[in-house]
């Protein structure tokens, strides 16, 4: 009878809090956005998965080694951890030696203790769960968003962006979505309505971006309490590109102005192509070099495309590499869907400036766009600049659906493409500030 | 105190932010430019020799759709290994 009762204490199903059932009721949520709607399902899908191999009871897969021996609280171990710290635990009952052996470790500052904290963990046999160690070898190490980005590079063509290199400037116009975000999260903060710090508005801006590798990237290392959310909005956003630009551009536009005609884009020599991510490198090197990981891994993608001499390089960058590293890279993503830092109020903020972001970043491209259509003797569709919050390619496939309602005639696809692909640079820029200003 | 401090911080970090965006950007539309001017300068002859290959703009406008359908046809692939 005891061996029963052991066994049913040792379920799932008897130690499934409710956080834990809620949380996994939003993955399977994530798994149903992915798998019908059709949401950026290359990584909602592992998120959502992961979401809930990181939420099942007692497996603790998303748990370091320590953080496992904290959550099994096995007196011995605990004892030595109480001596480390200069604690006594009275030893009345196990709630009360957790109230006060966990908030002194939460409060331990000093990193020489909390090591051999570690280490004792360790040694008492406790290991890091599956998940924690993706989260270690992909995020915090911050190699598999920058090995994405490697394969967007390898994947993009800058042709469009250098026959019309003015194009750039929609892409930095987009940007001001994520600095406005920004200062909405201190705003709100500031109304008490949640607690963000600079850091955490930052990584929450960044989603304006509306470039996942970049957003996972920022949040890494500004933010990582708040990777999970930021991480979900930014990819379930941009799967709603084509439902959250079109309404703002045709308020911000006339029909006359979405139905411009813009002239044919100049052909582009393999030479300008290949000289233009090293030229971009070069001006990284020169003046941001805290973007150069993000945009140096791009350039690097992008020459392999462009050099042609190392054709095998460039479709294992696009095709093998970034598959493996998205299946590694969501499933380390969803270990940050655990109850106590999702289910938060700070997560509702992030979804709903994340939101806000997007809109901002459209506005501001599309606003930009009616300008130099006004300054250039070159006609400008306005609708083009939307497409430089990024999100390659569906907002440039935006761009082009809205100015067909205009006018069928008009194809506006290669022209956005431009901004679009400046939107990426634009962010990777945005992002570096942010890192060089904030840490 | 507090909270105008972090105001004032989000407020520094979106000029400096946007400054820096703006700056680079239009510092990567000269450099970009340039490029382009130089290549196509001393290397004249050579775009007749090989031409480039046929985008979307060199061709007409009835042909276009056919193009455009296929294009985009590439970037569903494109999106779906993204």
């Amino acid at each position: 009878m005891d061996k029963i009762l052991l066994l049913w204490e040792g379920s799932g199903l008897y130690n499934l809090s409710l956080p834990q059932f809620i949380m996994i009721a939003i993955c399977l949520s994530l798994l149903y956005l992915a798998i019908v709607k059709k949401f950026e399902p290359l990584l909602l899908l592992p998120i959502g998965f992961g979401g809930l191999l990181a939420n099942i009871p007692e497996a603790g897969l998303a748990l370091s080694a320590f953080e496992q021996s904290l959550a099994v609280f096995e007196p011995a171990l605990m004892q030595s951890y109480a001596d480390k710290l200069g604690l006594v635990l009275d030893g009345a009952s196990k709630v009360a030696n957790q109230e006060i052996l966990l908030p002194a470790i939460k409060s331990l500052e000093d990193p020489v203790i909390m090591q051999e904290l570690k280490t004792m963990a360790a040694v008492a046999g406790y290991t890091d769960g599956m998940l924690n160690t993706f989260y270690q070898v992909t995020i915090a190490s911050g190699a598999a968003p920058l090995i994405i980005f490697m394969g967007v590079g390898a994947m993009t063509d800058f042709g469009p962006l250098l026959a019309n290199p003015r194009t750039l400037f929609l892409g930095a116009a987009a940007q001001f979505g994520i600095f406005a975000t920004v200062l909405g999260a201190v705003g709100l903060s500031s109304l008490g309505i949640v607690d963000f710090n600079i850091n955490q508005a930052a990584a929450i801006g960044i989603i304006g971006g509306a470039d996942g590798p970049t957003a996972i990237y920022v949040a890494s290392i500004l933010a990582p309490e708040l990777l999970g959310a930021i991480a979900v909005a930014a990819y379930s956003y941009m799967a709603l590109v084509p439902l959250i630009q079109p309404p703002i551009m045709r308020a911000l536009t006339t029909k006359a102005e979405r139905a411009i005609v813009m002239s044919q884009l100049r052909p582009v020599t393999k030479r300008e192509k290949i000289i233009f991510p090293i030229a971009v490198l070069v001006l990284v090197a020169l003046f941001l070099p805290s973007a150069a990981p993000l945009l140096g891994m791009f350039c690097l993608g992008n020459l392999m495309r462009e050099s042609g001499v190392v054709d095998r390089l460039s479709d294992t960058a696009q095709n093998a590499l970034i598959n493996i590293t998205t299946i590694f890279l969501g499933l380390a993503v969803g270990s940050k869907l655990v109850a106590h830092l999702f289910l938060t109020v700070e997560t509702l903020g992030i979804l709903a400036l994340g939101i806000v972001a997007f809109g901002i970043g459209t506005a501001t491209g599309v606003l930009m766009a009616k300008l130099m259509n006004k300054m250039s003797k070159m006609p400008i569709n306005p609708l083009i600049g939307s497409a430089g919050v990024s999100a390659v390619p569906m907002a440039a496939r935006v761009s082009n659906k809205v100015g067909l309602e205009a006018n069928p005639q008009n194809f506006l696809l290669m022209h956005a493409m431009g901004p679009n692909v400046a939107g990426v640079i634009g962010s990777a820029v945005a992002a570096g500030v942010m890192i060089m200003y904030l840490s | 105190m507090h909270t105008t401090n972090l105001m004032t911080e989000g407020f520094n970090l979106m000029l400096m932010g946007m400054g820096f965006v703006f700056t680079f950007l239009t510092l990567l539309v000269i450099a970009t430019t340039l490029m382009s001017k130089i290549i196509l300068h001393f290397s004249k002859p050579e775009p007749v020799a090989k031409p480039a290959k046929p985008t979307a703009s060199t061709l007409t406008q009835d042909k276009n759709t056919e193009l455009i359908a296929a294009i985009s046809a590439a970037i569903h692939l494109h999106r779906q290994q993204k």
